[in-house]
């Protein structure tokens, strides 16, 4: 029985010891990412490539507009279909 | 006649123990778990396979010249499976959630409370006719800290008898982690906190990711150097993820290797199932302290989230809290389960990974403590 007392009495240290380091230990690296990672992040930011720029003759717009040759094409088109239709009929 | 006798007696059936029978319907449940309900399968399924094997009458699976004592003495014996699949680990996790909210490494460090807790418990059970030692002790409590490596490394340094047990403790508690953590995270928390929204994470640099794991190295090598082993595998396999120059090792780490150890460390665990060792009062001792371990590991990291909750400026939502007792990722999923349930708009998952990756630090610090104070 005594020997199962100064058991608890070790585990109970253990405990104690145990949960304090661990704090202390993960606490520390708390401090560690707030003053070293952190002043490493001011002063080397993470360099953003930009994307090229589009050229001019590229017709793929993003901004929603229709390039005017590329409508003056397709109304030809259509028109010239148009009358191929009805000539053949 | 005689040739008759011989060859009835080379068989299995002349040879069966009721002990062997009893282990093989445990590993075939271990099957069972990992096939049907999808229970940590990747372990179980080699570990309930080799349960199998090493309980065949006559093979001598686990004997000297056998396969699976070859593989329990070169890797599980030694060490070194658990720190390659350590190394895989490091190698899997990403430290931006918590580099970006480094407070929660407190919740990580709250979470533990459950293997020491359940230290005392160990002994406690002594009072009832158990008999453990505080080595077997630390090795049962260290399955508080819900990461399967950390736990086999500690048991087979401590208590390699006890091994088998506590790794079928270890993984089934984690895979029953969606089932033990909510009522507790529920009844320690009201409506109002689970409901809380958190601000969204700052981006993490490449150079904070880089330096992360050096640095976590360096303090374990200052202040807690039998924790080396664990934490400088673990470190290894994260700088090789993040330094980004060496793309095909963090690969290999984090695919072939992994699953490769993976399959040899089940079958080394499942070679400790056998009926002398399994068929115990002590696997009865383990397997509910198990559960207190887990239990009261959920319930410190609520706790130390609530508080940090009322202390702090910015708002913490307390369900992430559970998520210190590593099991990751699926105790950060349970706690962006349980938050999206009170709150559907509400989407926990990164932050509660900050805490989680802070438990795998936190078990392998509470392991290292362990093993430079017991073993």
């Amino acid at each position: 029985m005594e020997n199962h007392q100064a058991l608890f009495l070790e585990a109970g240290t253990l405990m104690l010891a145990g949960m304090i380091f661990v704090f202390a230990f993960l606490g520390l690296l708390i401090v560690f990412i707030n003053v070293v990672l952190v002043k490493l992040a001011k002063k080397y930011p993470d360099t953003i490539v930009k994307s090229r720029p589009t050229s001019k003759k590229n017709n793929n717009k993003t901004d929603g507009s229709i390039n005017p040759a590329v409508v003056a094409a397709i109304s030809a088109a259509v028109s010239q279909y148009r009358q191929q239709q009805s000539t053949q009929k | 006649m005689e040739s008759l006798k011989v060859l009835w007696m080379s068989t299995g059936l002349a040879n069966f123990e009721l002990g062997q029978v009893i282990m093989m319907l445990v590993g075939s449940s271990l099957l069972y778990l990992a096939i049907a309900r999808n229970f940590e399968p990747l372990l179980l399924v080699p570990m309930g396979f080799g349960a199998i094997l090493t309980n065949i009458p006559v093979a001598g699976f686990s004997e000297v010249g056998g396969l699976l004592h070859y593989i329990y003495y070169v890797g599980i014996d030694t060490g070194i499976f658990p720190l390659l699949i350590f190394m895989g680990v490091g190698a899997m996790t990403d430290f931006g959630a918590l580099i970006a909210n480094p407070k929660t490494l407190l919740l990580g460090a709250a979470a533990q409370f459950g293997i020491f807790a359940t230290l005392f418990g160990a002994i406690a059970l002594n009072f009832v006719g158990l008999d453990f030692s505080m080595k077997d002790a630390s090795a049962i409590a260290i399955i508080g800290g819900a990461d399967g490596p950390t736990a086999i490394f500690l048991a087979s340094k401590l208590a390699p008898d006890l091994l088998g047990a506590i790794a079928v403790a270890a993984y089934s508690y984690m895979a029953l982690v969606p089932i033990i953590q909510p009522p507790i995270m529920r009844a320690l928390t009201t409506e109002q906190e689970r409901k809380i929204e958190m601000a969204q994470l700052r981006h993490v640099t490449k150079v904070e990711k880089v330096i992360f794991p050096l640095g976590v190295l360096l303090m374990t090598i200052f202040f807690l150097p039998a924790a080396t082993p664990l934490v400088g595998m673990f470190c290894l396999g994260n700088l090789m993820r993040e330094c980004g120059v060496v793309d095909r090792l963090s690969s290999t780490a984090q695919n072939e290797l992994i699953n490769i150890v993976t399959i040899f460390l089940g079958l080394g665990v499942g070679s400790k199932l056998s009926a002398e060792q399994f068929l115990n009062t002590k696997t009865l001792g383990i397997l509910a302290l198990g559960a207190v371990a887990f239990s009261i590991g959920t319930a410190t990291g609520v706790l130390m989230a609530k508080l940090m909750n009322k202390l702090s400026k910015e708002k913490v939502n307390p369900l992430i809290g559970a998520a210190g007792v590593s099991a990751v990722p699926m105790a950060a999923r349970v706690a962006n389960k349980v938050g999206l349930e009170a709150n559907p708009h509400n989407f926990l998952l990164m932050h509660a990974m900050g805490p989680n990756v802070a438990g795998v630090l936190g078990s392998a610090v509470a392991a290292g403590i362990l093993l430079a104070l017991v073993g």
